[in-house]
């Protein structure tokens, strides 16, 4: 009888990802069974902070970051799909170039790129509207510090995580295909609805899941752009472990957000079929 | 768009906004432990002698002229982290971090009321160290509250660093003069609501808020002192314009024209700016106000060494140091701002600052300003009032 080595040089990777993954989502869950305001893990647990989490308001930064993900994502998508057609079918060799381009500000710290959008935003002496004033005598206002500010923040900066995979998921569409639709009598709606959609699912998926998820854990926009118009929940459990010294509580909403994001993320990922993407 | 420039550049020099700026954070968060771990594999002995002499510091600590002085002198290496806020430093050290850390500085009651009885700080010899108290300012003069503990016997760290930290107007727009006198209420008159930013320092922000609820805030209060701080803090969260906890986007916000007033501010937050020209930020600090008849809070900065079981045998030459005229001078200067240190009553330090840069500090009220103030404390009811504080900003949006 022989055995399998598989288990064996799976080892390794099993106990790393045990310690390194698993185990700090372990101490996080345990910390939010504490009492408030504790610092050490003991074997009191409470469910209060859980408690104080649905009655406290905290519910209306979890709504924001729910609200902000999906409108990004949404928003995203709606850029990055004719963007990915036109690159894949019409740029030609320029597509490598604009892909750069598009990549590019990826490797600039998100805070510079939030900071030059904030100035590129802001009234009268900003960017936008000091060169409108100056040009054309057109005064305008500006978004900038409100909820509106961190949306456009949110799809400037996640836009690229959407569009590679659609770049990809585009790919996966034969010309011949298309053609055929349209030999069929297909308009353009039917062939983009019955056969590009769903040809390019897989890379849309993959681009929705990581939009929503790093939309999810945005803090920065709301900071920097937004002038915290609104909390996110992300905003609200840094106050948590930071001014409040409110360890367990933080861990609870963290807790709270990890679930809502396995529930929602969970199902999208068991109808993903990667082999598509690698055939 | 030149004075937009100028302050552009200066964000560079905001080690604050570091509490958005995670993997900046981290990144100095891992190199210490990395370099915790590291030292802790090494051998006793060795690791004493090897590791570097370890800071968990404000900004003004980690300039790079002040730490290449002390290595051309001594020849001892130096790593730092600059910290977050008070509070989260000094529950650092409770969790286990004394074994890393050889240096902190936070503001003055940590030391005494709090760092001190948790035995997370040592003591400094008192031969070495009392004769530098008698070259600062003489409100510092021995036994200076702060740096002793509560029996009186223990010296437990070395002041530089202080100034008031309340609020900064546009003179353009509010002139000064009634600016101190209006003081905290200034935020409580309808015609600003819009008009006024908050820094979110957000421990500062609550002292604030009970200033302009006309109550002290480092008293025990009564509910009805909290049912006034809770309509103070709900009225200022809900009319700022903008919140943020990058002063430089606060002073751009001013100079643009998009608010005429914010709070938390003060010096720390100005000077740069001021110095390079910029007339539109004045930081004030008001006539009168509810701490026993005052209205600022001034903070002071202690520096000390921390409980270290394996404690760098230069930490108090590092200590020393930082108090000799070239590098109180770099500290006052750190990082391309500027903030009075104490050792300015030397005036072999005094003069080495040019009348651009004390105007820059408002130098010639600041004795005015310190009198107008009460000492940063630890406030009673914290919990209570940040809680009340935080559901503020969550119902804002």
């Amino acid at each position: 009888m022989t055995h399998s080595p598989g288990p064996k040089f799976a080892l390794p990777v099993a106990v790393f990802l045990l310690a390194c993954f698993a185990m700090p989502i372990v101490i996080v869950a345990w910390y939010s069974l504490m009492p408030p305001r504790t610092f050490d893990l003991g074997i009191d647990l409470t469910l209060a902070n859980y408690h104080t989490a649905v009655t406290e308001g905290y519910a209306r930064p979890l709504m924001w970051s729910l609200l902000g993900a999906l409108i990004t994502t949404l928003g995203t998508a709606l850029i990055a799909w004719p963007s990915a057609v036109i690159l894949h079918r019409h740029a030609g060799r320029g597509a490598t170039v604009v892909s750069v381009l598009i990549a590019l500000p990826i490797f600039i710290s998100e805070s510079v790129r939030l900071f030059g959008m904030n100035v590129f935003l802001m009234p009268r002496a900003g960017i936008l509207a000091g060169s409108l004033d100056w040009a054309f005598g057109f005064k305008i206002g500006s978004i900038l510090n409100t909820w509106m500010a961190a949306l456009v923040g949110m799809i400037y900066i996640h836009l690229p995580f959407m569009l590679f995979p659609l770049l990809l998921g585009v790919s996966l569409i034969p010309q011949d295909r298309i053609e055929a639709a349209r030999d069929l009598g297909a308009n353009r709606w039917q062939t983009f609805r019955e056969v590009e959609l769903p040809l390019a699912a897989p890379g849309l998926l993959i681009g929705a899941l990581l939009t929503f998820v790093l939309s999810l854990g945005a803090n920065a926009e709301a900071a920097i752009l937004g002038g915290r118009a609104v909390t996110v929940i992300t905003a609200a459990i840094e106050q948590r472990f930071n001014y409040a010294q409110d360890w367990p509580m933080g861990a609870a909403l963290t807790m709270v957000v990890i679930i809502v994001t396995a529930v929602i993320v969970l199902p999208v990922l068991a109808r993903l079929d990667l082999n598509r993407l690698t055939q | 768009m030149d004075k937009d420039g100028i302050l552009r550049a200066s964000a560079a020099r905001n080690p604050l906004r570091c509490s958005m700026q995670h993997s900046l954070a981290r990144r100095r968060f891992l190199q210490g432990v990395g370099a915790g771990i590291a030292a802790a594999s090494l051998p006793g002995m060795v690791a004493a002698q090897a590791r570097p002499l370890s800071l968990l510091t404000w900004d003004a600590y980690a300039d790079p002229n002040l730490l290449d002085l002390w290595r051309t002198q001594t020849g001892v290496n130096v790593r730092y982290e600059i910290h977050i806020s008070d509070p989260t430093s000094v529950n650092r050290l409770r969790a286990g971090e004394t074994n890393v850390w050889d240096f902190i500085n936070v503001n003055n009651p940590w030391a005494r009321d709090v760092m001190w009885p948790a035995g997370l700080i040592v003591d400094l010899p008192r031969d070495r160290f009392d004769p530098l108290y008698g070259e600062m300012d003489e409100k510092f003069h021995l036994p200076y509250k702060w740096a002793m503990s509560a029996d009186g016997e223990h010296l437990l760290g070395i002041v530089q660093r202080y100034e008031t930290f309340d609020f900064v107007v546009n003179p353009d727009v509010i002139s000064p003069e009634l600016a101190k006198d209006e003081g905290w209420d200034l935020f409580n008159n309808p015609d600003f609501a819009g008009r006024y930013g908050i820094l979110a320092y957000e421990d500062w922000n609550v002292m604030d808020m009970c200033m302009g609820a006309g109550v002290h805030p480092f008293r025990t209060k009564t509910d009805d002192e909290v049912a006034k701080y809770e309509e103070t803090c709900n009225n200022w969260i809900q009319n700022a314009a903008l919140i943020t906890t990058d002063f430089v986007q606060l002073n751009l916000a001013i100079l643009n024209g998009e608010i005429d007033l914010y709070f938390t501010g003060g010096t720390y937050s100005t000077a740069a700016a001021r110095l390079e020209g910029v007339t539109e930020l004045y930081a004030i600090t008001p006539n009168s106000g509810p701490a026993d008849g005052k209205g600022g809070i001034n903070w002071i900065e202690l520096n000390s060494p921390v409980a270290n079981p394996d404690l760098h045998p230069n930490i108090f030459d590092w200590l020393e140091y930082i108090t000799t005229p070239d590098a109180a001078e770099l500290v006052a200067r750190g990082n391309g701002n500027l903030q009075p240190v104490s050792q300015m009553a030397n005036p072999d330090v005094m003069s080495r600052f040019s009348a651009d840069e004390l105007a820059a500090i408002q130098w010639d009220e600041f004795d005015e300003r310190i009198a107008n103030a009460v000492e940063f404390d630890i406030v009673p009811d914290y919990d209570r009032l940040y809680d009340i504080y935080s559901a503020a900003m969550r119902a804002r949006g």
